[in-house]
């Protein structure tokens, strides 16, 4: 059945790519990731690659990001980069223009719920004072020119920048207003876990969202998670007033 | 008063040049008739008081320093960049800006505006990667930046017309198709998370231009501009870091490959729209 899923085939594609791209370099970039990008190893002829192909190699093997800068979670800009199978997977849905077909989007659902890990004690709703300051923050995995200590603080959940939450803030658009959240839906067992899991990993509701996966990608803790939801949840919580 | 003094000594370069350019037309008039033919889209008119400020652009300063280090001989070689050719031939600098990035034979390179003016510097000049000119990209004492200013406000109103003629022009151009869409850091981010929503979509209180609404992107993509939170003009290439950042990518480096592919997307997807040169940004 794989091989007749559209998308499968393209990523399948893609990894090819990848892999005869990194056969073509001189060998694997460490310590001079860091140089210039006039310091690049002799360019190979970017007209016989396809566009996918040279984008890869612009990525990786041009010199053009500094692959080997550290992150805050102990990896580095190139693993920053690599793409991960949801990643892939949505870019190509990205590209095509196309809505994500629905067997696709099964798998993604499937493969993300997986990874949802749910709290020892249970979805208790925590501080949602806490939980408002989380929403509102911006800060934390930047890297780039003007890295994030994360010893300042613990990273926020950038919900703010998509939504609007309370009404005292103004939010983003990019996602569904959140405003009365808890008065709306009520807060049922049920409504908890899927909130919770939705903040964790949303692409196993809504394969290939724009919004990341807080919990799978360990941007936000589990305490913090919680922390969100009683902002989102809690009757003394601006969002519900 | 230096700043005052500063203005009222870049004032008749800015007239002078506005009066150079295609139309006669002012950054501020292209803006506004963008405005009116959209029937007032909500990206072109977020901030009225940009729009108000925007005759008294600090980038104007900018400029007149730009035109003085630009005709100064300079550098180990004592030249000037009067010989530079950015496209369309030595010297030429009406209607460069907007004809960039394209493909330059004595490099074998697609370039943009930024890294065809590096060349110069180090090739006509004499400077290296470690000389401050060169090192220097961002901020009041870039001199890259403020040349930039002042050759692009010599294709203001011009339209976005980056040529596709060389294979290789289509193919960064292409590239960076793909790259504005590839997801990728800890947060799955790609180019089009914020610029490909429906008009009016915004980022906190920020509307956010997109890439398919041709008269949106010729602002969005309308660099050098005066950026009022950062009290200071930016250049194409530090928008895209500055995006980057957000994004949570780690560093980019001057003048890559990367930067020429996504620029050269965003200007081919601009095309047939008048540049605001200089702009004037949140």
């Amino acid at each position: 059945m794989l091989h007749k899923d559209p998308i499968a085939h393209a990523v399948a594609a893609a990894l090819l790519t990848l892999f005869a791209a990194g056969c073509t370099a001189t060998g694997p970039q460490k310590p001079e990731d860091a140089k210039p990008a006039q310091a690049a190893p002799a360019k190979p002829d970017y007209t016989k690659m396809t566009p996918r192909e040279l984008a890869e190699y612009l990525v990786f093997q041009s010199g053009s990001y500094d692959l080997a800068q550290p992150t805050q979670e102990g990896t580095t800009g190139r693993d920053r980069l690599t793409q991960d199978e949801v990643q892939k997977v949505c870019t190509e849905v990205a590209r095509s223009g196309k809505d994500i077909d629905d067997k696709t989007a099964e798998r993604i659902n499937k493969l993300s719920m997986a990874t949802i890990k749910y709290p020892e004690g249970g979805i208790k709703l925590g501080d949602w004072r806490k939980g408002r300051d989380i929403a509102w923050s911006g800060f934390g995995f930047r890297t780039a020119h003007n890295v994030d200590d994360h010893s300042r603080g613990a990273p926020g959940g950038n919900c703010y920048n998509c939504h609007q939450i309370g009404p005292d803030r103004t939010g983003g658009t990019i996602g569904p207003s959140l405003t009365g959240y808890g008065k709306i839906r009520g807060s049922s067992p049920e409504m908890l876990k899927y909130t919770y899991e939705v903040i964790y990993n949303p692409h196993a509701y809504f394969a290939c969202t724009q919004m990341p996966r807080s919990g799978a990608k360990g941007l936000l803790t589990q305490q913090q998670i919680l922390d969100v939801m009683a902002y989102l949840f809690d009757p003394e919580s601006p969002v519900n007033k | 008063m230096t700043k005052l003094k500063q203005a009222l000594s870049a004032l008749p370069l800015a007239l002078a040049l506005v009066g150079n350019a295609s139309a006669s037309k002012a950054p501020e008039d292209i803006l506004d008739e963008l405005i009116a033919k959209t029937k007032n889209d909500p990206y072109l008119t977020q901030s009225p008081q940009n729009r108000m400020m925007m005759p008294d652009n600090p980038a104007y300063e900018w400029a007149a320093e730009g035109e003085k280090l630009f005709k100064q001989p300079r550098g180990p070689k004592n030249a000037s960049l009067e010989k530079c050719d950015f496209g369309k031939g030595p010297g030429v600098l009406k209607g460069a800006y907007v004809e960039l990035p394209r493909y330059f034979a004595d490099t074998g390179r697609v370039m943009d505006f930024e890294s065809r003016l590096v060349h110069c510097m180090k090739t006509l000049q004499g400077f290296t990667d470690n000389d401050p000119q060169i090192k220097v990209r961002h901020g009041e004492k870039s001199d890259i930046m403020k040349i930039t200013t002042y050759v692009a406000m010599q294709s203001n109103g011009m339209p976005w017309n980056p040529p596709m003629n060389h294979p290789l022009e289509k193919a960064m151009r292409d590239a960076g198709r793909e790259l504005f869409f590839r997801r990728a850091g800890p947060m799955d981010f790609n180019c089009a998370t914020c610029h490909l929503n429906p008009p009016g979509t915004r980022i906190r209180a920020s509307v956010l231009p997109n890439v398919k609404i041709g008269e949106e992107w010729t602002k969005a993509v309308s660099w050098p501009a005066w950026r009022v939170g950062h009290e200071a003009v930016r250049s194409s290439q530090h928008r895209v870091l500055e995006c980057l950042w957000q994004m949570r990518y780690p560093n980019i480096m001057p003048d890559s490959d990367v930067h020429i592919a996504i620029i050269s997307f965003w200007t081919d997807a601009a095309r047939g729209q008048p540049a605001i040169l200089p702009d004037m940004k949140r």
